[in-house]
């Protein structure tokens, strides 16, 4: 009941005691709950309560109450209310039924009791929700007004009110527009992770001129519509995914298909597939009736999402791995899509957020009915969806038979010469015989609920309990799912509803997080009790139905942010506002943030043009799908040695690639929507000796050496512009040259060779620019 | 401008590492204060400093440390009680030790013919026989042992306790390992997951690597004469100033600043703590550092005291080399004679130089691996064990804990832990405690909660407290 009343307070409405019945009216629920509830509580409770039943009777809830104790005779008869049982044993009418048995209630308690049962005994369920349920995520999204603002000319939005709104009653102000240069190089590196070329930053500057607005809206277009894009924000779903090319823990073995959903991520971003239907995909995709092969197959790969997950692959107890992998799976959804921390009920009720173990074992029966391994036997086999098509497979199969038939001729051939043609050409037939494709993925397995499993101890299972969705989100009568399905689709349908209180909440948070390096609320992956509040609630919900309302589109929410004045404002620095709100929670100005690992490395690239922007594909080389990345050798055999994008370098746990490693980089085994930015010094290392620095300011400079049309102070120019999106100043100008010649008189001795000299010296320079604070920091 | 930057950046104090501006972008707080500043410990240490020598693969207790009359007795028997639920392979009957043990020192604590050189430490070790974990496969093994939990990635007992005190050394890590293996758990097992990344281990090569090629990475720049470096870093220090003074004060910012001027001090002082050519020939000889099959483990060993004593927290020394190299199914006797002849004469070495420099009695040097091995045997040829998690030895030294002294004990035959159990949660309990912290203080607030390195367990093992 106590549940059932959950369910209630989050719809918002007062119900009848009764299922089915009009509501209550409040007077009735106004005088139980002063008069009644208080007195069976003191006096009935006891014997009649959660902790005891005399004669099978419970007294705390309308049900109960009509259920009555053992004699099977109804407690109160509204029609003929003073002869109701009730009121014969409170008035203690019969010397052997008296209630309470050793005090008589008051004349006043009985008259109420009385008054109470001719009012038909309205009950209504217990109003004092729990902290928990009260909280501010799980109640519904409510469409809130653009609050007015003292001054109404800096807004660009309705989402820039709600900024200001609160800037003013602090009595801040917004930092002024950024300028024009800084404008593009943040859009561009937000947008795609690569720094606009110096000709992008001269045409936006050009169309500013004539109309900054539409310059603007034209530039976020643009950069929206470029392929980079969706490497770049694909690459930030990624870090939700955990996603890997390994698999990390015990037995580190290649996911050597997982290219394939990191390219169907990269693709929805690009061609905004709406959220809710990316969601879907992700959990369901198998399970979604599929027009034709291609969608098919890209809806299998999508499931990836729930395969990827790093398991204990030589854990002995089979049940136990099992078991891990589904709470795997539970941790990783809930937090992705609900921002809860459901991991947290294996063992017990959550200790902070309304959600129980039976919760937990709710959903833990979906994926435990869910097919992710082949078998559980150590050295554990996850399982693969096949993506062949009918073509593919009739040609592998002729081919196989090729290769079956020719071996069998073989062994009748003795002629030597001959013998060698048909073994050379059996070698051929078996150098192009390759495995049909498959996508790591799951599918339907065999469906059951699952037993809570006390201390989340499979050696100790409780109850059995069904199928389900947290019930302080989707209340206590939720209808079965079906005994055929996992209830994975189910599940994204419930995800997915208009209404769901927290997956827009959660989305639109992580975009804002990613574009402006801090949530509205800070906790991306928690909006429980212990995740922190929204600094801007109201915001958080407009934008949110916004996203829902526009088709859960991402692009569109993009433009939303982008276009307002407040992400268009500049970082300029205020000594009050910095008092009044040091972490810039009320965005007084915009934030100075270092660029992502993936985003450092690009942008070397980028500048030195050592970029290679070929898309997609596998991202392990030498190593085949379930090979051992390291063994017991400690040999590292993969190669990150490629000047493609960073999303397609591989991704191997256990040994993330060390640059990423030194800058913040996911670790790849758990969600991360919110990285952190550490200053080390052994970051500082790397700026000054790491190879891929020493390479990519030889490049760039090198490129420049050659361009005989430009004199030294031109170079230097093409430099800052190249590198920085802007011109030296004079001061930076003369500061460059001195340094250069500096640098080639002192390597007089060491490089005789005047032209190597020359080059070395303008390197060292280049070298200097690309680790400055300028290039990994953006304004 | 001066003022409000002061008020801005106060607390920074950067030191090496410094500053793990998390940026206000933690789920906790979001004070930007340099976690590997030197913290006082929750009650006085005995101990400041650890070294671990890790000897990846298990070695066998009964063929080491933990002698068994009866398992000698009853060689080719069945083991008399019940095999645990889950095993890593079959085995068969009790297998004896092929080595014999002895007595030594005062103390008389017996020790196999595998030790000589350490057996005449005895009276400084503390041995503690009654180990067990849960994991009974290398992967998980090794990440409870490193991390506290075999299920999910979790900071290493390295990094908490870097976490926990900080470093006095602001020129080197607060943390190193030694030619860490990469497998099995990996980087996860000196990582510092969701603790500030300052925290890490900083690895210094890998298994596969002779340690005299190891290096941290990125530690040197060939391509760039030093002088001129410094003049690089001149004019580096001058743009990000520039840069500084138009965005504002800003920590981060700030901070990557010195960060600079840490790396310059640190790779001049790393190589200097790598370079042992000014160590004496006695103290190489001590080590095993002349002689090829002690060579490579007794420069591991001397690192580990050159760091230690230059104020590095947490030094490990993994003994593994290209294979698991204490994992016996097989070849036991082969196996664990190599191994123990390329350690035994360093790891004496280590003892004796870290007591003659009055260096021991504030380390705490703990040796073990990550389980132990059956008493029965594998394979056909009575010359394997399997894995054992339920029942191994480990010893400590120095620090703190009663030398010459053993605890808790497995049965008879070497399989269980039998009385005076200690889990490997109360092994990071004691750990802590001896470096003067409560493991059930040290926490962290993490997607919701509070993690511990001894997750809702660990009780101290108060006994072995001299």
């Amino acid at each position: 009941m106590k549940r059932y009343a959950t369910l209630i307070l989050i719809c918002g409405i007062i119900p009848s005691g009764f299922a089915g019945e009009p509501p209550l009216k409040p007077e009735d629920v106004r005088f139980f709950e002063t008069r009644i509830r208080p007195l069976l509580a003191d006096n009935c409770f006891s014997c009649h309560g959660p902790e005891k039943q005399k004669s099978d009777l419970r007294l705390d809830s309308a049900e109960a109450f009509r259920r009555g104790g053992s004699s099977g005779e109804m407690l109160i008869n509204s029609a003929k209310a003073e002869q109701s049982l009730l009121l014969q044993l409170v008035q203690h009418a019969d010397a052997d039924k008296r209630m309470p048995p050793k005090k008589k209630l008051t004349e006043k308690q009985i008259a109420d009791l009385l008054l109470w049962a001719k009012m038909g005994a309205p009950f209504p369920p217990k109003t004092t929700a729990t902290p928990g349920e009260k909280h501010w995520a799980f109640q519904p999204m409510v469409n809130p007004v653009p609050p007015a603002t003292k001054d109404n000319a800096w807004a660009k939005s309705p989402l820039d009110s709600f900024i200001l709104a609160k800037l003013e009653a602090k009595n801040l102000r917004p930092a002024p527009p950024t300028d024009r240069r800084t404008l593009i190089r943040r859009a561009t590196l937000d947008l795609t992770g690569i720094p606009p070329t110096p000709e992008d930053v001269e045409s936006f500057l050009k169309e500013s001129a004539d109309n900054p607005q539409t310059a603007y809206e034209n530039l976020v277009n643009r950069l929206l519509a470029s392929p980079a894009y969706g490497e770049r924000w694909g690459r930030h779903w990624l870090d939700v995914a955990r996603y890997a090319d390994s698999n990390g823990l015990d037995e580190n073995i290649a996911f050597g298909n997982a290219w394939r959903y990191r390219d169907y991520v990269v693709a929805a971003f690009n061609k905004d597939k709406p959220f809710d239907q990316f969601l879907t995909e992700q959990l369901a995709g198998d399970l979604l009736p599929t027009p034709d092969t291609a969608t098919r197959h890209e809806r299998l790969i999508a499931t990836g999402f729930l395969a990827l997950g790093a398991k204990v692959l030589a854990e002995v107890d089979a049940k136990k791995m099992e078991m891990d992998i589904v709470d795997e799976q539970v941790d990783t959804v809930g937090r992705a899509f609900l921002g809860l921390t459901l991991g947290c009920a294996r063992c017990h009720n959550h200790k902070f957020d309304p959600v129980t173990i039976d919760d937990y074992y709710g959903l833990a029966g979906i994926f435990q009915s869910t097919k992710t391994m082949e078998h559980f036997k150590k050295v554990a086999r996850w399982y693969e969806n096949p993506l062949a098509t009918p073509e593919e497979i009739a040609k592998k199969a002729e081919h196989d038979e090729k290769i079956a038939s020719l071996k069998e001729a073989i062994k009748a051939i003795k002629e030597a010469v001959e013998l060698k043609k048909r073994k050379d050409e059996l070698a051929e037939l078996e150098k192009v015989s390759a495995e049909l494709p498959t996508a790591l993925g799951v599918t339907e397995g065999s469906v059951a609920n699952t037993k809570v499993l006390l201390r989340g101890d499979h050696l100790t299972p409780g109850k059995l309990v069904p199928r389900q969705f947290p019930v302080v989100l989707a209340g206590a009568k939720q209808s079965p799912l079906a005994d055929k399905e996992s209830g994975r689709l189910e599940l994204a349908k419930w995800l997915t509803k208009k209404d769901h209180p927290l997956t827009a909440r959660v989305m639109v948070n992580r975009v804002w997080r990613w574009h402006f390096g801090q949530g509205l609320v800070r906790s991306t992956d928690n909006f429980g009790l212990i995740g922190e509040k929204p600094s801007h609630p109201e915001l958080l919900d407009w934008l949110a139905l916004r996203f829902v309302e526009g088709g859960w589109s991402i692009k569109a929410l993009h433009r939303q942010i982008m276009l307002s004045a407040t992400y268009q404002m500049g970082s300029t620095f205020d000594a009050n506002s910095a008092e009044a709100d040091p972490d810039n929670r009320l965005h007084w100005r915009a934030n100075v943030r270092r660029l992502e690992a993936e985003a450092i490395r690009d942008s070397l690239l980028a500048v030195s043009g050592n970029l290679d922007k070929s898309m997609g594909g596998p991202s392990l080389q030498n190593i085949k799908n379930r090979d051992y990345l390291f063994d017991h050798t400690s040999k590292d055999k993969t190669t990150y040695d490629t000047r493609r994008r960073s999303i397609y370098l591989p991704v191997i746990r256990n040994n993330i690639y060390d640059v990423f490693q030194l800058f913040d980089g996911t670790d790849a085994t758990v969600i991360n929507g919110d990285r952190a930015t550490t200053t080390v010094a052994t970051q500082a290392l790397f700026m000054m000796n790491g190879p891929l620095m020493v390479e990519s300011a030889t490049k760039l400079t090198s490129r420049l050496l050659e361009d005989k049309t430009l004199d030294d102070a031109g170079k230097v120019r093409q430099l800052y512009l190249t590198t920085y999106g802007r011109p030296p100043t004079d001061r930076e100008e003369e500061r460059a040259k001195k340094a250069i010649a500096g640098f080639e008189k002192e390597l007089n001795a060491d490089e005789p060779d005047a032209v190597k000299r020359r080059a070395k010296a303008w390197a060292f320079f280049g070298h200097v620019l690309l680790a400055a604070n300028e290039f990994i920091y953006v304004n | 401008m001066t003022m409000s930057r002061r008020q801005f950046l106060k607390q920074s104090a950067l030191g090496f590492g410094s500053l793990a501006l998390t940026s206000m972008l933690t789920e906790t707080a979001s004070a930007a204060v340099d976690p590997l500043a030197p913290k006082k410990p929750h009650f006085p240490a005995r101990a400041k400093r650890v070294i671990f020598l890790f000897m990846k693969g298990g070695p066998s207790h009964m063929d080491t440390f933990d002698p068994k009359p009866l398992l000698t007795r009853d060689h080719g028997k069945p083991f008399p009680g019940n095999k645990p639920r889950v095993q890593f392979a079959e085995t068969g009957t009790l297998l004896r030790s092929p080595w014999k043990f002895k007595k030594y020192g005062q103390s008389g604590i017996e020790v196999s013919e595998l030790f000589p050189n350490v057996a005449e430490c005895v009276d400084d070790l503390c041995f503690i026989h009654s180990m067990h974990g849960t994991n009974p496969a290398h992967g998980g093994a090794l990440l409870k042992l490193h991390t506290g939990s075999d299920s999910f990635v979790r900071p290493s007992m390295g990094s908490w306790i870097s976490y926990g005190l900080g470093t006095e050394n602001q020129n080197l890590p607060a943390f190193v390992t030694v030619c860490p293996t990469l497998a099995h758990g990996g980087v996860n097992n000196w990582a510092s997951a969701f603790l500030p990344a300052a925290c890490q281990g900083v690895p210094i090569g890998n298994a596969s690597v002779p340690v005299e090629q190891a290096k941290i990475r990125y530690i040197q720049n060939a391509g760039i004469p030093a002088g001129l470096q410094r003049h690089q870093l001149d004019l580096l220090a001058e743009m990000n100033r520039d840069h500084l003074n138009r965005t504002g004060p800003d920590l981060s910012l700030e901070g990557r600043i010195d960060s600079f001027e840490l790396a310059f001090r640190m790779q001049r002082s790393i190589p200097e703590v790598e370079d042992i050519s000014k160590e004496t020939a006695a103290t190489k000889t001590m080590y095993g550092i002349d002689e090829p099959v002690t060579s490579n483990f007794g420069r591991q060993c001397l690192l580990a005291r050159r760091f230690a004593e230059r104020g590095v927290r947490f030094v490990q020394v993994t003994h593994s080399d290209s294979m698991v190299q204490w994992d016996q199914h097989g070849n036991l006797k082969k196996g664990h004679e190599k191994n123990a002849r390329e350690v035994d004469k360093p790891i004496a070495g280590l003892l004796k130089d870290l007591k003659s420099r009055g260096l021991l009695k504030d380390t705490l040097v703990i040796w073990g691996g990550e389980f132990g091995r059956t008493p029965t045997v594998e394979g056909g040829g009575n010359d394997g064990r399997d894995h054992n998690p339920e029942g191994f030895t480990i010893w400590m030294a120095g620090g703190g804990v009663k030398p010459g002294f053993r605890y808790g004990t497995t049965d008879d035959y070497g399989w269980y832990a039998a009385t005076d159990k200690v889990h490997l949660h109360d092994f990071h309990a004691t750990l802590l405690h001896i470096l003067g912290m409560d493991h059930e203080k040290l926490t962290y607030r993490h997607a919701g909660r509070d993690f511990r390195l001894t997750d809702v367990a660990g009780k101290v093992v108060t006994k072995i407290l001299a």
